[in-house]
């Protein structure tokens, strides 16, 4: 894995802060089987896997972002407007008024129409970014409140209910993506591991990988070492918005409706995710796996506590404490090293 | 540098297109109408990707235009601070009188106030606020009676006996609280039905949905779920069809469009029906009550009862009232 900053220094105490994410998903995977015997079931484990996918799959187009330097606040805006961008095209079609028919599409292809719609928006971003150099806290809350007005100005503000198409149309088949599942596991879950695999081997072994880690270390140097910083900024935010519009779609596919405010604070969950993992903020340092972990961290806390019937108000508490402690100790392993 | 010169137009250009954007944006009047000649009411709501709140705003502002006002329509997205900056324009713009439905029950009992010494009366719909005196009027639906009504439908879609998951909404919010008051109220006075988890989905689909899935996996043989609205109904119904267990009896509350088709369709059992856009009319009746004869002709805290949506009845309801 590429971690520069992270020169071993060989004792168990740097081993126990190097795991400190792993051990505390342990931990909390203990403490809640020992808590409530129905956490360590198969049945509640895919489904963790598959609330976690949500989370995961934000977490791994943020963790790009944040690699390269960049912070990407717009991703639950983009998901919530991908998600009525498929839901319109598959309840209510294509009105094309100069024709004068509506025009209803394959359900895959109204997928690809939607993820195409995310990388639209995730280009917007990072063309602000790379070549008019916009902060990426502002550009990306820009896209945020545009992405969420135009969603709800594509539903005026409702629902598009009942997603599962028409035969007589033959559009049936979206909500698979929601509802389907293969040896056992959810759609979701398989989403999440191919992307992840692919975000790994992105990161990890390709050029490109290498490019993101050395724009967000020292953008100076990239661009003298020949790195064209550019292009690298403005492919993170695609790789994003093409998670978030997957994100939307998934949502929208379980639930069989697309809502124009799914996804708020969704960008908050993502970060989190991507900082429990251990990748600064400053960008150049952190891993995809350890996003992955991240992401599992604040699912297992959500879906534990929940089937422990504690409150609302102490699962925000929990989950705010978590985030910190990791951070605190971050600070702590750098410092030491 | 060039871009020197070039930036010393920026913020011209930006004012020029935000003023492009503007009145491309508006509907109303150009700005050398003159506002206050023309009777106006003020509409304030929370969001309108609610439909609920979208009828509320819709009913009101077609009835003040039958009634000859012009009309403010406005949503505060349940930020108090918003709210407060939404009642100075209105008192700026000299409105006859203000329809809200406010932002929290103690958070709007100042905002309200100012309205009123400046002389503008305020009738609130939906959420109450926690004082008396100062709203002209308080009309709200009885979430009390209605919950009484949806559990006692409940109790009888499950026999009597059972085991059942409750969603509840917002803790924070009093109408979560009331809801549920309302429902255990009924609920508890059957030995035969046990509750076996309560959880918060915060009023939202997705969040049941989720939680749904995790409470059924160590409850697969509930009876019943019985939701603080209609969105958690609905991702509850959504999680249980996809858990194979369609078959379980999902009461909801709120009576939307969604909610009452998913009944036609036979999925979720049965919804109980606020009056929304009922009372928005009426809101807007009793403010021209108000400005015309100098009263609305009715105490100021008014209770609208609710009314249970069933697969037998759910044809005669339109949008938050009966067709």
């Amino acid at each position: 894995m590429p971690s520069p900053s992270r020169g071993g220094t060989g004792t168990a105490a740097a081993l126990v802060m190097r795991l400190r994410a792993l051990i505390a998903l342990a931990l909390l995977a203990i403490t809640f089987s020992l808590l409530s015997p129905e956490f360590l079931t198969a049945g509640n484990l895919s489904i963790l896997v598959k609330h976690v996918a949500i989370n995961a799959i934000l977490a791994i187009g943020m963790t790009f972002v944040i690699l390269s330097g960049g912070i990407d606040l717009s991703v639950g805006a983009i998901a919530g407007l991908c998600g009525v961008v498929a839901g319109g095209l598959i309840s209510q079609g294509l009105e094309l008024q100069a024709f004068g028919i509506v025009v209803y599409f394959h359900a895959w292809f109204v997928v690809v129409i939607a993820l195409a719609t995310g990388m639209a928006v995730g280009a917007i971003n990072g063309w602000l970014v790379a070549r008019l150099g916009v902060a990426p806290f502002i550009a990306t809350l820009g896209a945020l409140y545009v992405a969420r007005g135009a969603a709800m100005l594509t539903t005026g503000g409702a629902t598009f209910p009942n997603l599962t198409g028409s035969a007589a149309l033959g559009n049936t088949g979206f909500t698979v993506l929601g509802t389907g599942s293969a040896l056992g596991l959810p759609a979701a879950v398989w989403v999440m591991t191919v992307l992840a695999a692919a975000a790994i081997a992105l990161a990890a072994y390709t050029p490109f990988g290498r490019q993101v880690y050395a724009v967000g270390g020292n953008e100076r140097a990239a661009l003298l070492a020949g790195v064209r910083v550019a292009r690298v900024k403005l492919l993170v935010y695609v790789i994003s918005g093409l998670c978030s519009a997957l994100v939307g779609v998934i949502i929208a596919a379980q639930l069989g409706a697309a809502h124009p405010a799914t996804g708020q604070t969704f960008e908050l969950n993502a970060i989190a995710a991507v900082v429990l993992g251990g990748t600064s903020l400053m960008g150049g340092r952190g891993t995809i796996v350890g996003t992955l972990i991240g992401a599992f961290v604040i699912g297992v806390l959500a879906d534990g506590l929940v089937l422990l019937g504690v409150s609302e108000f102490w699962q925000m508490v929990v989950k705010g404490l978590v985030i910190v402690l990791a951070v605190v100790l971050d600070q702590f392993q750098r410092r030491s090293s | 540098m060039g871009a020197v010169s070039r930036l010393r137009f920026t913020p011209w250009v930006v004012a020029l297109c935000g003023v492009a954007l503007l009145s491309a944006c508006s509907s109303g009047p150009g700005p050398g109408a003159e506002p206050a000649r023309v009777r106006q009411i003020a509409v304030i709501t929370p969001s309108h990707d609610n439909p609920f709140f979208k009828a509320e705003a819709d009913g009101a502002a077609a009835r003040a235009r039958d009634l000859g006002y012009e009309v403010m329509v406005n949503v505060h997205d349940d930020d108090a601070n918003k709210q407060d900056q939404l009642i100075d324009v209105a008192i700026a713009r000299k409105v006859s009188a203000i329809v809200l439905d406010n932002a929290g029950a103690d958070a709007s009992v100042a905002a309200i106030a100012k309205a009123k010494a400046a002389g503008i009366p305020t009738i609130l719909i939906d959420r109450e606020i926690n004082v008396t005196g100062v709203a002209a009027a308080q009309i709200v639906s009885n979430n009390y009676q209605g919950a009484t009504l949806g559990a006692e439908e409940f109790v009888r879609l499950l026999g009597e006996k059972g085991s059942y998951i409750e969603l509840v909404g917002r803790e924070s919010d009093t109408n979560a609280e009331v809801r549920s008051r309302g429902f255990h109220d009924v609920l508890d006075k059957y030995p035969d039905l046990t509750m076996v988890a309560r959880q918060s989905a915060n009023w939202d689909q997705r969040e049941a949905f989720q939680k749904t899935e995790t409470l059924i996996q160590g409850n697969r043989g509930i009876a019943g779920v019985i939701a603080g609205n209609d969105t958690m109904a609905l991702g509850a119904m959504a999680a249980l069809k996809g858990a194979g267990l369609g078959h379980v009896v999902v009461v909801g509350f709120d009576g939307s469009p969604d909610a009452i088709a998913s009944i036609k369709a036979g999925e979720i059992k049965a919804t109980v029906l606020q009056p929304a856009a009922y009372i928005a009319r009426l809101a807007v009746d009793q403010a021209h009550a108000l400005i015309t004869t100098g009263s609305t002709g009715q105490p100021e805290k008014q209770s609208i009862d609710c009314e249970l949506v069933t697969k037998a009845n759910a044809e005669s309801f339109g949008i938050f009232a009966r067709k």
